[in-house]
């Protein structure tokens, strides 16, 4: 009796322990798709487009607000809330402010609202992290029904590629709601509008009626958060989710043979260099320095880790950014040489430390490390948390480490977001000094004409080339799948509007 | 008992005080997140104004003394991150946890418990050697491993369960399964034994002598007496299963605490974590109390107030 009840009580658990109905949301074959879901690894910080900048935030708020200009498919700046503008003189730029807009809540766009908006982020109370890309200007202001005039500190040009990321939000809205409201509630202009905001959970938009590109490709947009890469791409198989935001280059080529599902990679303007110290430990030398540049085999690491998902690059920056120089040659992989270097450097056998953090890709840490090691380096990885590893790298040249990996990218396209703060002198990021480099950096970000900006970029990365205080590894690809019904093309910047994307082929 | 009771708050008042502590200072020394907020290539003025304006330049024994001012008027603080109370992102987050805690445990406690009997009363047979196999490869196998095992199977392959998330009873199931699956070989280990014990003492015998069927023997008398050792487990398995879903919470995308802790740390969003850590170590130290007043009404013999 007492077996009987046994078996019985494990049989019910068992029953109860299995499922009871299925669940696969269906995919709309054929008509109209109501509801596109995306899978992101993070929840947004916020969604004021004013506070945070990291990639999950402003994948979700960037489709709620307009932006002042925007970059079409080939990169180009177009208009977008502004029609026109002109250089009034070489620190003033005026604008022609769009008529016909509404903010979600009916009420009007209008040239106030644009210099609020600027006001605001440069507005060192809202302490917001995205003060450093805007504090070139020091005024805006209404100066007309429909104008907005803007000035800079100095001649600047690099302030269009930083406005592409300056969202319009309504002054009477904020000011109604207050920061923290604002940030949780936000009111945009974009073609879509926040229907709620379960942090942590999802994020849900709706369609804004009456946009003035039109209508927006579907009626609800929802981001999920799924922070394990392989729960996404198992929510993407099953149909959960439409598409999916960072996969690795494994994920990605694991996905190839399936049918219903397409990888969508695109190369960005986001390049993975090899910081070399160049004020401290054994790479102080020059030959050193040149020597790793010859021991790294950059085909290599692309073919065999990133599984093709990456480009060779000569130097630290990528044919997507304003003052790519193809022209400067890079270091051939050549061991012998790198040996010849060391030996004359009398540096064979030098211990370098190699700091690294979860951020980065460990298989390339170590692939890197051997080759150094091929040549008769010895090189101790160092396993730091991203703070400390941050604090480290951003401290002391001492504390800093001989090598790190980097994977940089300043959402501007333009080498002032790159290499300036990577190696100008007394820069967070620079263990380097070069007069004669710092002299041209400082030099095509005072003058606006852009013949004469390349001119400065190519002395400075054939000074780079002398000097090698970093090796530039490969321009870096953004991987996103999707169902194959999904048409989509992603830009270099990593940006990612809904507007853009259309269901079925 | 309530000297008892008050004596044991006491104590539990200041292990908490302690472990929030040991939290803040650790958390302090590891880097603050004003590095991980502003965008690449910000000026050293830049973050050096922003970490001023967040308030992490000043020493950290003058951020402590500001921290316990706020909680003395149960100001919990912003979170840096999200520029939201940090009481409200935690909040949001319990009532996930709570019901991926109680599915666990019904998993653990509704599977584990009949299991240990069973291998208890059918004890050297083939039966218990295969129920013990079970219940190893629950304990073994790592909630990475089983997480993505069970999205693999009963969500791509057999598509029974959604793959992710929160939409309704359905989606507990995986999450909870993968969870309760090390907290159920505990149960199982631990109602087998407490129950083997009992089935060698005399009053088992004489209930069989009286003529009562091994059932009832078992189910009547045997079962309350090896009750105790496992609610003892039971109240600290609650703790474990609050504490310990980090991992399962992330594969499921399941937004409980555990996955917000990770990130908090992770993005050294102090307050938030000092909330967090408030909540688990107050659930364990309730749990302890609790179960040591669950003994006092399972068995009469225990005496609380010399304890």
């Amino acid at each position: 009796m007492l077996k009987r009840a046994l078996g019985i009580a494990l049989l019910a658990v068992g029953l109860a322990a299995a499922p009871s109905s299925a669940q696969v949301s269906g995919q709309g074959g054929g008509q109209a798709k109501q509801s596109f879901v995306v899978d992101l690894p993070n929840d947004a910080a916020t969604l004021d487009p004013h506070l945070q900048w990291d990639t999950d935030s402003y994948t979700i708020y960037r489709n709620l607000f307009d932006n002042l200009v925007t970059r079409d498919g080939a990169g180009k700046i177009v208009p977008q809330i502004a029609t026109a503008w002109r250089y009034l003189d070489d620190t003033t730029i005026e604008f022609d402010i769009r008529s016909g807009v509404t903010f979600h809540d009916g009420s009007p766009l209008t040239a106030e609202d644009v210099a609020f908006s600027i006001r605001r982020i440069v507005d060192p109370a809202l302490k917001s992290p995205q003060l450093s890309q805007f504090d070139q200007i020091v005024s805006a202001e209404a100066s007309g029904p429909a104008k907005v005039t803007l000035k800079t500190r100095t001649p600047y040009p690099a302030l269009f590629p930083q406005l592409v990321k300056l969202s319009i939000v309504p002054k009477a809205a904020v000011e109604r709601l207050g920061d923290q409201a604002f940030n949780l509630a936000p009111v945009g202009s974009g073609p879509y509008k926040l229907l709620s905001w379960q942090k942590g959970v999802q994020t849900a938009l709706a369609a804004h009626e009456g946009y003035w590109r039109g209508k927006p490709p579907f009626p609800s947009v929802t981001f999920r958060v799924v922070p394990d890469v392989a729960t996404r791409v198992a929510d993407l198989r099953t149909g959960r989710a439409d598409m999916v935001r960072q996969l690795g280059p494994d994920e990605a080529a694991a996905m190839k043979g399936d049918g219903q599902l397409q990888v969508l990679s695109v190369p960005t303007e986001r390049i993975g260099y090899l910081f070399v110290n160049a004020l401290a430990g054994p790479t102080a030398d020059v030959r050193v320095r040149r020597a790793i540049a010859h021991a790294v085999d950059r085909s290599t690491l692309i073919e065999a880790l990133l599984q093709g998902f990456g480009n060779p690059v000569n130097i630290v920056l990528t044919p997507a950014n304003f003052g790519y120089v193809p022209e400067v040659k890079g270091y051939e992989f050549d061991p012998a040489k790198a040996r010849a270097l060391l030996k004359e450097a009398g540096a064979e056998g030098a211990a370098l430390s190699f700091l690294t953090s979860p951020a980065y890709d460990r298989r390339l840490v170590e692939a890197v490390q051997q080759m150094l090691q091929d040549v008769g380096l010895k090189v101790e990885i160092v396993a730091l948390d991203h703070p400390t590893f941050l604090r480290r790298r951003q401290g002391r040249p001492d504390e800093a480490g001989s090598l790190s990996l980097g994977r940089w990218s300043c959402a501007c396209q333009d080498a002032d977001g790159v290499i300036f703060p990577l190696f100008r002198s007394g820069g967070l990021w620079s263990k380097y000094s070069n007069p004669a480099y710092d002299a041209e950096v400082d030099a095509a970000r005072r003058i606006l004409d852009e013949k004469g900006r390349l001119g400065h970029y190519r002395r400075a990365f054939e000074i780079l080339r002398e000097d090698v205080p970093g090796v530039g590894l490969y321009q870096d690809f953004a991987i996103y799948a999707a169902r194959k019904e999904v048409s989509w093309t992603p830009t270099p910047n990593e940006a990612f509007f809904v507007f853009d994307v259309k269901w079925g082929r | 008992m309530a000297r008892f009771a008050a004596w044991r708050l006491l104590q539990a008042g200041i292990a908490v005080f302690g472990v929030m502590t040991i939290v803040f200072v650790i958390m302090r020394f590891s880097g603050d997140p004003t590095l991980l907020l502003v965008p690449e290539g910000a000026s050293r003025e830049h973050v050096d104004a922003l970490r001023r304006e967040l308030g992490f330049d000043r020493p950290v024994i003058v951020q402590y003394g500001a921290y316990l001012a706020d909680l003395l008027r149960l100001d919990f603080g912003n979170s840096v991150v999200q520029r939201v109370p940090a009481v409200d992102i935690v909040a949001g987050r319990i009532p996930y946890t709570l019901m991926l805690a109680g599915g666990a445990l019904l998993i653990a406690f509704g599977v584990g418990v009949p299991v240990g009997v069973a291998m208890a009363v059918w004890r050297g047979r083939a039966a218990e050697r295969l129920l013990a196999a079970f219940v190893l490869v629950g304990q073994s196998m790592p909630t990475f491993l089983s997480g993505i095992l069970l999205i693999l199977v009963f969500g791509v392959l057999l598509g029974w369960l959604p793959t992710s998330g929160t939409g309704g009873l359905s989606s507990l199931v995986l999450p909870s399964v993968a969870l309760g699956a090390v907290s159920m070989s505990t149960f199982a280990r631990m109602a087998r034994i407490a129950v083997v014990d009992e089935l060698g003492k005399d009053y088992v015998r004489a209930g069989r002598a009286r003529g009562l069927s091994a059932g009832a023997v078992v189910m009547r008398h045997v079962l309350r007496n090896a009750a105790i050792p496992v609610v003892t487990i039971a109240a600290l398995e609650v703790g474990n299963l609050l504490a310990g879903a980090v991992i399962v919470e992330t594969v499921f995308a399941w937004p409980g605490i555990g996955q917000l802790a990770i990130q908090s740390i992770q993005s050294r969003d102090f307050l938030v974590v000092q909330v967090i850590v408030l909540f688990v170590s107050l659930v364990y130290v309730l749990m302890s109390l609790l179960a040591d007043l669950a003994y006092a009404v399972l068995d009469p013999r225990i005496r609380l107030h010399g304890a």
